[in-house]
This record gives structure tokens, sequence and C-alpha cells, in this order.
């Protein structure tokens, strides 16, 4: 399954094969992964109390977001509680101090049950799964759960949690592109300055780009034409031409200074 | 064990912040005193740990969840062994961050 052992050392921390199998770098961030297969899960470490507040998407499908990410796995850690044994699954409650959550792990063969066997009340087990929702209430399809040895992975759950928590929200706010809206905001304010003078002036340039004549050069008008048909000042003449270069009506062709009407006439 | 409220991840010094209410941490045991554990924080703060399960062995690691019932005093619901091998410095950092700037995600 995850053939790939031509990395010697890196081959130790495929994190117990929880990894995606298409992670070939940063072993150690095993669980929250970062890889950049687009087809992998993402698996993002949790508090209990990072779920209960998160944003439950839609009903049906039980998606949930959480920092702008749509987990597919949660890693989870805490305290096993009122552990039930059934034929087909063992359930149980998880505590890890911020809340707690119900869990399922549904046991198909003897690696499952052998695996649920060892999990105790009292315990502190680290797990896997899918978050679902159902009826408003949130719980855990776990996948695999191991009980915790060493006990520093504690702070390392929590710290990763952090991390994830950290990581996620910068991508969310990561400010996109905002010079379109700002350039409509602009023009939409020059629009409301544009009564009066400037506002006629802008008329009038552009009636002189859409008359058919102009419309029939190819690289439309140089500035100076314009210039010198109205007789406007040149400063003017070149703020009606920006105005509307921003709206759209005119474009420029060979170079700065040549102009045309972008509509048909 | 009540499982409705949620327990501080708490130091020496934070613990003194929550009083009455229900709060983890870890502690390093020095001594066993009676009933009492004494025990050093992962700010080198003595704090005394009150209650059942004190089987933790001197120099090992315990967690501690309970009430924090006195500045330095810690009414035990359940004490765990953390072994020997135990990092208090980054523990305490999560500790900070836990109450700090991350206060969210946990409580």
């Amino acid at each position: 399954m995850y053939a790939n052992h031509y990395d010697g050392g890196a081959s130790h921390f495929h994190g117990g094969g929880f990894m995606p199998s298409q992670a070939t770098q940063t072993p150690d961030q095993a669980g929250s992964s970062k890889t950049r297969s687009s087809t992998t899960s993402t698996t993002v470490p949790l508090t209990i109390k990072q779920i209960t507040e998160a944003y439950h998407l839609n009903d049906e499908r039980a998606d949930f977001l959480i920092d702008g990410v749509e987990p597919s796995l949660v890693k989870l850690l805490g305290r096993v509680l009122n552990k039930a044994e059934r034929v087909t699954d063992v359930s149980f409650l998880l505590d890890d101090g911020t809340g707690s959550i119900e869990v399922t792990r549904w046991v198909s063969d003897s690696f499952d049950t052998d695996e649920m066997t060892k999990i105790e009340n009292g315990m502190y087990v680290v797990l896997i799964g899918k978050l679902k929702a159902f009826q408003g209430k949130r719980h855990i399809g776990a996948h695999a759960v191991r009980p915790v040895q060493d006990f520093n992975q504690i702070t390392l759950h929590f710290m990763e949690c952090i991390h994830a928590h950290l990581d996620n929200s910068r991508k969310a706010t990561a400010v996109p592109a905002t010079t379109s809206a700002m350039n409509d905001m602009r023009a939409y304010q020059t629009l409301n300055v544009g009564t009066g003078a400037s506002g006629d002036i802008r008329e009038v340039v552009l009636s002189v780009f859409q008359e058919p004549a102009s419309l029939a050069r190819e690289n439309g008008l140089h500035v100076n034409e314009i210039i010198r048909r109205l007789g406007l000042q040149e400063q003017k003449i070149r703020e009606a031409i920006e105005y509307h270069v921003e709206v759209g009506n005119i474009y420029s062709t060979i170079d700065d200074d040549h102009y045309k009407s972008a509509c048909n006439g | 064990m009540d499982t409705s409220s949620p327990t501080v991840f708490v130091n020496g010094e934070l613990l003194k912040l929550y009083m009455g209410r229900r709060v983890r941490t870890v502690v390093q045991v020095i001594r066993n005193e009676g009933g009492a554990v004494v025990g050093q924080s992962t700010d080198n703060q003595q704090l005394t740990v009150k209650g059942p399960n004190q089987s933790v062995p001197v120099m090992h690691f315990m967690e501690v969840i309970g009430v924090a019932d006195g500045p330095q005093s810690i009414r035990a619901e359940i004490c765990t062994d953390f072994g020997s091998n135990f990092d208090m410095a980054s523990y305490n950092g999560l500790c900070k961050l836990a109450n700090g700037q991350f206060k969210n995600l946990f409580l």
C-alpha cells in the first residue's frame, strides 16, 4: 500500500498507516496532513470543543466547516468512558477535557476486535475517524483507535490542534485580489462626482470614440486627436479617457495614447 | 466523572485563576504526605494534591484532574501515572497557549 520505500528513514514514520498513501514528505506531521496531492483526504487534529462549535453545512451530507476547511477525517485524543461492546460495533464516549463526543467503531474482522479489546475505560486513546451528524447530534465513526503509550503525545496533539487551527485560519483570511473591487468602487465614486463639467467632458469624449469613423479605425484614436477635436485641456481629456477605460467603455490599442471604443456603436 | 464541564489546562500560576473549577495539570511527585501528594508543577511551583489514587511513585509525573480548592492545591478526582518521561516545558507552554491566545479552542 505505501510502497514508496526509496526514502528509507521516513518509512518508519508512516504514522501507523494513518497517513494518506500519497504522503511521501513531512513524516513528522502524523495526523495533520498538508500533502499536496489533490486527491488525498484531509486529516485534521481537533479538540472536541472545535467539533461542537463547527459550522454544519448541510444536514444530509453532514459536512462540517472548521476554520474554513472541510475535514474528511479528524484526529482526536482523550479518555475513554462508558465503553459498550456490541456484536457489530464498539462504542464509547471520548472526553478530551474540552468536551465529550460519542464514538462508534465498527468491528468487521478480528483485527478490529483485537484493536478494541485493548481499549479500556479511563484509558487515553488517539483516534482517527469521520465526523458525522445525526438529527443534530454529532458523533464520530472511528476508523482506528490506539492507546496512548507516551503521554507526551497528549501535549503534542493539542499543539497540533493549535498549529492546524492557525494554518487553516491564515489560509482562510488570505487576501484575495481586491483590486477589481477597488476599481469598481472608484468608478462608482467618480460617477457620483461626475456631475457637471467633468461629466459632460466624459460624455463628449465617449461620443467621439463612438462615432462610426472612429470605430472604423483599427487602432482607434490618438489622444491628441481628441484634444484637437474638442479643444479641451489635455489633462481633462486624459481623465475622461481613464474613466472610460476603467468602466470598460474604451480600451487602449497599440499604445497608451491610442484608444478605441469597446462598444460596437 | 462529570463529563459535561471542560477541564482547564493549568500550571501553578494559572491554578489560582480557576478556583473552584475543574482543572487538569501535570506535576512531578516530590513526596507523599499521608493523604496528600506534594508535586512540582510545570512552572516550578509546589502544589498539593489531595484525594484518592496516590499510588504514583516519587519522581514520576502525575496528571491530576480535579477541582482547584486553593491557590496551590487541587482536590483530585482522577490521578494518572504519566511515567518518568514527560516533557514539562512543552506542557507548560501548552497551558499558556490554551489559556491565552487559543482559549477558544479549549474552553
